[in-house]
């Protein structure tokens, strides 16, 4: 049984190693936050006083509500609008759509971090278009820094998310079934309404769920839309409990950090189920066939303005504000922009050594980081492809875990991993801390980008590799690799950006030698260097926007 | 008058022209085939004329109603058509029962509950499927699938019922008995119907008249005996049926008819095309037109036999000499050797 012994281990070590790397953080998670002290205090014992600590604290409670409230919310804003936007991108004569497709994919590759500072320096009290609305209009009516806009800005940000499934749905529907009904006399709109959309109705709860799921992870928004008003929710009242105590308190972040996923962990398995069913309703739809396009006549200029305006708030505004402020020395009502158009903030990035260390590093860890990454993940896909035994399911539930944690618990898990045990702890300062932490909070995604890489590749052709005698090792290299390397190619860049955009997973872990932008971000944000936040912005979207311009140059498909 | 009238249609998917001036109509009460091998315009045709594909020139009547005119930029959309269409693929719902299924395009047209009621009963009870109005689509087999399309589009009483491919869903043994359903249903009804097939047995069992498309142009339409029993064009005599060809050179033409002679061989038949001495022709025969005869009198052919099949009801026998192959059909087995080969010279037919 040679033979056999060579084709298990190599599988067998990629199940142990990843399931390592996926559960001990999260345990370490668990056992802090049954600790009553941090774990390196000698005065710790078991109990469950962090709980009881943070149970008592009207914070936490505010914090909790906040959450919800504004998961809540945006889900309610994203969902049916990234319906309508589907619908009008996939099954009507709009036209531009190809342009337009892209932009709408935006909101989800730039940070969130970037994001919302662009909210704040183009629509905050003085930003740029709120002055600009006060001097034309003489009053620019809104407010971000409350729990209302950032729920709208968070809603807007998210259609992405619901559009990029119902899309998908949409394509997947048969023409036949809405052909059916306008010959039985109901009109374009009609069609929607009674056809299209109750059939897409398991794909649109499924993203109503993940909506409801990121919201619940928001970071960097309630950090720097929230922060300044003091509204918390769950994830900035964890990140500022080491503030409010003093002290390091980890035991009490565990708690935190359970009590989240206690809420999100549910959230993923429901999403499981629901992507399931969505799939069985999938299987009894109609034959799906080249179909013309609904005309959409007057009603154009409806849709146009649903899309520009969506693409101008959630894309024109933030994006255009990081951009102005990067090159201005100020801002405010008064200052006339041809006066204060300035390099200077460029130049401090390339005068300050971190700073210079931190693009380097993100670039690095993108290119290169992201290159081992997407090997690591093939090597999980080749551990579960086309075996269907209790391991295959096990890693199928294993991948799912940190993708219930958000990145900022998975970055401190991992600090404490490094901290915890003493011979890793000189990696602790080298990029390979950050690498781990990324490639462990982006498992799920990276490994649906594989195992639909996979799918494509059709039974039969692995079949007949075994039946010419070659194992399914060999099958694997020279078979299945060769076929999907372009797919392999995809999701090294799709990969390179979310890793340039990352930026909670990293928070902890920042350190000299450890800097990537996105953590630098939340640091500068939060010593108010304003200036520097703004060109470091920029920087980081442009690293974003080279990734999307080679994406669209070679036609990756930019959704899984 | 009638029902459907279609006058020099184009249509074309980007530079590729699909269609290239069809003409066709439909009388009431009347079933018409659209046949043809894949990709020679049939389902375009039977589509732009529901309004789901767009031609971009010729017109499409109902009855008096143009429904599309290329030249003064008339059309009217899908919905606006008031057809029954039946789809390859049934295209059912499958979140609504059955019984909502065949319900929705009487609510379309606001018809009162209780009226919608009385005709989804009556067109359910006529297909058969009176018990079944509460299952969900996916409950079903295949052809009461196929029957809830079918009442689906007949609810409310359109003057013509398209079918596409109509039978190519079902099961080979189902296949006949929906072919008789069908056939027997839209007489029963005296439905229009303009149906969409590639098979010229089914086009021949179903329909009253067969229209035989060929690369975006009709080739040639008539009733299914003459379509059979006189092809104008080699396309339709390949099509319509199970041949024997014979390649040869036309000796010599007098009153319609024609020598064709070939190695070693010269055989009489019916003249289609130029009766020009010396060109290149083909004879063509159907299998079962060609008999064994005892005698060489007449236009036969002395030919060994090569093997035979048992077919169950007859036996196909293959006879060969040189480079000429006929097949033939017996009711009793032949024994080795050679045999006369009588082919009538009404029969065959010389392109």
């Amino acid at each position: 049984m040679r033979a056999a012994a060579s084709e298990t281990f190599p599988r067998a070590l990629t199940i142990l190693v990843t399931a390592t790397a996926v559960l001990a953080p999260l345990s370490l998670i668990l056992y802090q936050s049954l600790l009553t002290a941090p774990f390196f205090d000698a005065r710790k014992t078991v109990g469950v006083g962090a709980y009881a600590f943070i149970f008592a604290d009207p914070d936490f409670w505010q914090a909790s509500k906040n959450s919800f409230l504004i998961a809540g919310g945006m889900t309610l804003i994203a969902v049916p609008l990234g319906a309508l936007v589907a619908f009008v991108m996939e099954r009507t004569d709009l036209a531009g759509k190809r342009w337009i497709e892209p932009l709408l994919l935006v909101p989800s590759f730039v940070s969130p971090m970037v994001l919302s500072f662009g909210y704040v320096v183009a629509a905050g009290p003085v930003g740029f278009y709120t002055v600009w609305a006060r001097e034309i209009f003489g009053g620019a009516p809104w407010g971000i820094y409350s729990i209302l806009g950032m729920t709208v800005i968070a809603g807007l940000t998210h259609v992405p998310n619901v559009y990029v499934y119902a899309s998908a749905a949409l394509k997947n529907l048969g023409s036949d079934v809405e052909e059916a009904a306008r010959v039985s006399g109901a009109a374009p709109f009609h069609v929607a309404l009674t056809v299209s959309l109750p059939l897409i109705m398991p794909s649109l709860l499924f993203s109503a769920v993940l909506v409801f799921f990121l919201g619940f992870e928001l970071f960097g928004l309630p950090l720097v839309l929230g922060d300044p008003e003091g509204i918390l929710v769950l994830s900035t009242y964890l990140y500022k409990l080491t503030n409010k105590l003093g002290v390091p308190s980890y035991h009490l972040m565990a708690a935190v950090a359970i009590c989240i996923v206690a809420v999100t962990f549910p959230l993923v398995l429901l999403q499981r189920q629901l992507l399931k069913s969505a799939r069985k309703y999938a299987s009894i739809k109609g034959k799906a066939g080249r179909m013309r396009e609904l005309p959409l006549g007057s009603w154009k200029w409806l849709a146009m303005g649903l899309i520009g305006s969506w693409i101008f708030v959630s894309v024109v505004v933030p994006l255009s504000g990081i951009a102005l402020r990067s090159f201005v020395t100020n801002w405010g009502e008064g200052v006339a922009l041809r006066e204060v158009l300035t390099l200077e903030h460029f130049q401090s990035i390339a005068d300050e050594p971190t700073m210079m260390r931190g693009i380097f590093n993100t670039v690095l860890i993108g290119v290169v980081g992201g290159l081992i990454t997407v090997a690591c993940y093939t090597a999980i896909g080749f551990a579960t492809h086309r075996r269907n035994d209790g391991w295959s399911r096990f890693v199928d539930y294993l991948v799912l875990v940190p993708r219930a944690v958000p990145g900022l618990l998975v970055g401190l898990a991992f600090l404490w991993v490094f901290l915890f045990f003493p011979p890793l702890t000189p990696l602790r300062s080298t990029l390979f801390s950050v690498w781990i932490a990324y490639s462990v909070v982006w498992l799920a995604y990276g490994m649906r980008l594989i195992s639909s890489a996979l799918m494509q590749v059709s039974p039969e052709l692995e079949e007949a590799g075994r039946s010419v005698g070659a194992s399914r090792g060999r099958v694997s290299r020279d078979i299945t690799l060769p076929l999907i390397r372009y797919g392999l190619l995809g999701s090294w860049l799709l990969v390179f950006m979310i890793f340039e955009r990352e930026y909670s997973t990293a928070v902890y872990l920042l350190a000299p030698g450890t800097e990537v932008i996105g953590a630098q971000l939340v640091s500068l944000w939060q010593g108010g260097a304003i200036d520097l936040v703004a060109a470091l912005s920029l920087i980081n979207v442009i690293l974003v926007g080279v990734g999307l311009g080679v994406a669209l140059r070679f036609g990756v498909r930019l959704r899984d | 008058m009638a029902v459907l009238t279609v006058d020099n249609l184009h249509l074309s998917y980007g530079d590729n022209p699909i269609l290239k001036g069809v003409s066709m109509e439909l009388a009431p009460g009347e079933v018409v085939s659209l046949l043809g091998p894949s990709g020679s315009g049939k389902t375009t045709l039977l589509r732009a004329v529901a309004g789901l594909e767009q031609p971009h020139k010729g017109t499409i009547r109902i009855g008096e109603r143009v429904v599309f005119d290329g030249g003064k930029g008339i059309e009217l959309p899908a919905e606006k058509r008031d057809l029954g269409l039946v789809f390859q693929s049934y295209a059912l719902w499958p979140h609504r029962t059955v019984h909502d299924n065949v319900a929705y395009g009487l609510k379309l047209r606001n018809v009162k509950k209780a009226e919608a009621g009385e005709r989804i009963r009556k067109v359910l009870d006529q297909l058969g499927l009176g018990h079944l109005g509460d299952r969900f689509p996916h409950q079903l087999s295949g052809g009461q699938q196929q029957r809830v399309a079918i009442a689906r589009a007949l609810v409310y009483n359109p003057p013509v019922i398209l079918l596409d491919e109509p039978l190519s869903n079902l099961d080979a043994k189902l296949r006949e008995e929906a072919r008789a359903f069908l056939r027997e249903l839209i007489v029963r009804l005296g439905l229009s119907a303009l149906v969409v097939t590639h098979d010229q047995a089914e086009a021949m069992a179903m329909s009253d008249r067969i229209l035989l498309l060929n690369n975006g142009r009709i080739e040639q339409q008539g009733t299914p005996q003459q379509m059979y029993g006189a092809p104008q064009t080699l396309f339709t005599a390949e099509f319509m049926g199970s041949n024997n060809r014979l390649p040869g050179q036309v000796a010599e033409a007098r009153e319609g008819r024609a020598r064709l002679q070939g190695e070693g061989w010269s055989l009489w038949g019916l003249l289609r095309g130029e009766a020009a001495a010396g060109r290149e022709a083909q004879g063509v025969i159907r299998l079962e037109q060609v008999r064994v005869a005892d005698s060489g009198e007449g236009n036969r052919l002395r030919m060994p036999l090569s093997t035979s099949m048992f077919l169950g009801d007859r036996w196909e026998h293959v006879f060969r000499k040189d480079s000429l192959a006929l097949r033939a059909y017996t009711h009793e087995p032949l024994g080795q050797g050679e045999y006369w080969l009588d082919l009538p010279t009404e029969r065959l037919w010389i392109f």
